[in-house]
């Protein structure tokens, strides 16, 4: 589904990114992990082009976003982006946020994008909420908005950037479940998380990023019960 | 004291009537000054380099050098360099429109870069057209932000408009300059215009409330 090879970013001096290379193959769910700075922000937006590549390639459903023939909108919209602080779009009903982009996009009529987004808010236990604007919801429930607004495009693919950094304790859960439902059903996903109990228990795969180098991956298991490497050691070590 | 409002009676009739007069010219202004500043805003926030020259360039000019410059360069200038006998009215339109159009320019331009990149971002991630993301997502949002500040700049062109009664345009200003005269009393003219600008800005600043608490109710 996606392969990643001999990815750099630099931003003007600072080089974030250094040769990563990996894949993440359809319907498994990999967790990206490391500290603060690592560069796993900006390897998650290399992978839909909000940040372009310095060097290297990266294919996705076949199709070479670093090449020179690419039509970014159009891969777009097969790959769904969660962020940490939602940015839903405030003017707009929660339902209009949902049929927005596939009535403007894919040029879906009214009446099926807004039935597939009933449907969607329903799966996120937010149906009663479809007429409520943004500001009016709570952290967790607004994330769920943003995950399926993101559905509402169907996409391939699914990328999460730290989607629980910015809630409340209590709202983790409810958006983590979600997100472990999306995982059952088979859909791929790349999340960037410091919620190790998520890697550990939903992720098929664990990327350690330090640096901006990707210094280890392998099973969760594996991984959280022995790291190879020093430095996964050192940071797990401090955050578990 | 000396005051004797009775005496400019006769005259209120032509002095009302420049309130017509300057409205006519603020409002060709306005329009004008919108358009230009809304051009020149996309030059500055685009990716064309040339373009965005220009803008900053014109900016930098309009902004940086005084208005009634601005009026006696076009009002005397025109007629001088292309022998077209420009009216005083065009001036003023020309003048006040050109010159707003650099301030509205960099209201709309700080209105639009105000908004949260990241509803940019989750535009783009959606595969959103450009074009699209900024009439349905980023301008609406953007409007909230623009609105105030120009209902302000309208505001301050409305007062600053007096300064065509200097190129001899027969505004409310230069009334109550006509009417002094004829009387050889200045302070009761003035007095009355000075309490229809108030009035005009108030008039302004009511309307201005209005639209942003409808803007507020949409959140
Ligand atoms: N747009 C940018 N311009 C310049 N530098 C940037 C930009 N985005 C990120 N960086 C730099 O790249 C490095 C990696 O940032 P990134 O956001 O990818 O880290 P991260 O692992 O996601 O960190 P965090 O856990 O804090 O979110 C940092 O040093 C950051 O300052
Ligand atoms: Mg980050």
């Amino acid at each position: 589904m996606i392969k990643v090879e001999h990815l750099y970013k630099k931003f003007g001096t600072n080089e974030v990114l250094k040769d990563i290379t990996t894949e993440i193959k359809k319907g498994e769910v990999v967790s990206i992990i490391g500290p603060s700075g690592s560069g796993k922000s900006t390897f998650l937006r290399c992978l839909n082009m909000l940040e372009i590549p310095t060097y290297g390639t990266v294919v996705v459903n076949g199709q070479d976003l670093t090449g020179p023939k690419k039509d970014v909108q159009k891969i777009r919209q097969h790959i769904g982006m969660v962020f940490q602080h939602f940015h839903l779009f405030p003017h707009l009903t929660v339902l209009e946020n949902l049929t927005y982009a596939p009535m403007k996009v894919k040029g879906e009529k009214k009446e099926t994008a807004q039935e597939k987004a009933r449907l969607l808010l329903k799966r996120v236990g937010l149906a009663e909420k479809e007429k409520a604007y943004p500001s009016s919801l709570s952290g967790g429930q607004k994330q769920r908005v943003a995950i399926a607004r993101a559905l509402a495009m169907e996409p391939d693919l699914m990328l999460f950037d730290e989607p629980t950094s910015a809630l409340d304790p209590e709202m983790v859960k409810e958006v983590l479940d979600v997100m472990k439902d999306l995982a059952k059903s088979g859909m791929t996903m790349a999340v960037v998380t410091h919620e190790m109990g998520f890697a550990r228990e939903v992720a098929d795969r664990v990327i350690f990023l330090d640096h901006g180098v990707l210094v280890e991956e392998g099973q969760p298991a594996a991984f959280f019960n022995s790291p190879q490497t020093e430095r996964a050691r050192d940071f797990l070590e401090k955050v578990l | 004291m000396n005051l004797d409002f009775s005496q400019i009676v006769p005259y209120i009739p032509f002095m009302l009537e420049g309130i017509w007069v300057t409205l006519k010219f603020v409002f060709f202004a306005i329009i004008l000054g919108s358009i230009l500043g809304t051009v020149l805003a996309l030059f500055k926030i685009g990716s064309i380099k040339p373009l965005r020259w220009f803008a900053d360039a014109y900016t930098s000019i309009f902004r940086g050098t005084p208005l009634i410059l601005q009026l006696m360069i076009i009002y005397y200038s025109i007629p001088q360099l292309t022998g077209y006998d420009i009216s005083p009215f065009l001036s003023a339109i020309l003048a006040f429109g050109l010159n707003s159009s650099a301030y509205i320019s960099e209201i709309i331009r700080a209105g639009i870069q105000a908004v949260d990149k990241g509803q940019m971002e989750a535009a783009q991630a959606l595969g959103v057209p450009y074009r699209a993301m900024m009439t349905d997502i980023i301008l609406p949002q953007a409007l909230k932000n623009i609105l105030p500040a120009l209902m302000n700049e309208f505001i301050t062109l409305t007062k600053e408009s007096a300064i065509v009664s200097t190129i001899g345009y027969l505004d409310l200003m230069r009334r109550a300059q006509v009417v002094g005269s004829d009387l050889f009393r200045n302070f009761e003219p003035l007095l009355f215009v000075g309490l229809i600008y108030w009035c005009l800005v108030m008039g302004l600043t009511v309307i201005g409330r209005m639209f942003e608490r409808r803007l507020k109710q949409s959140d």
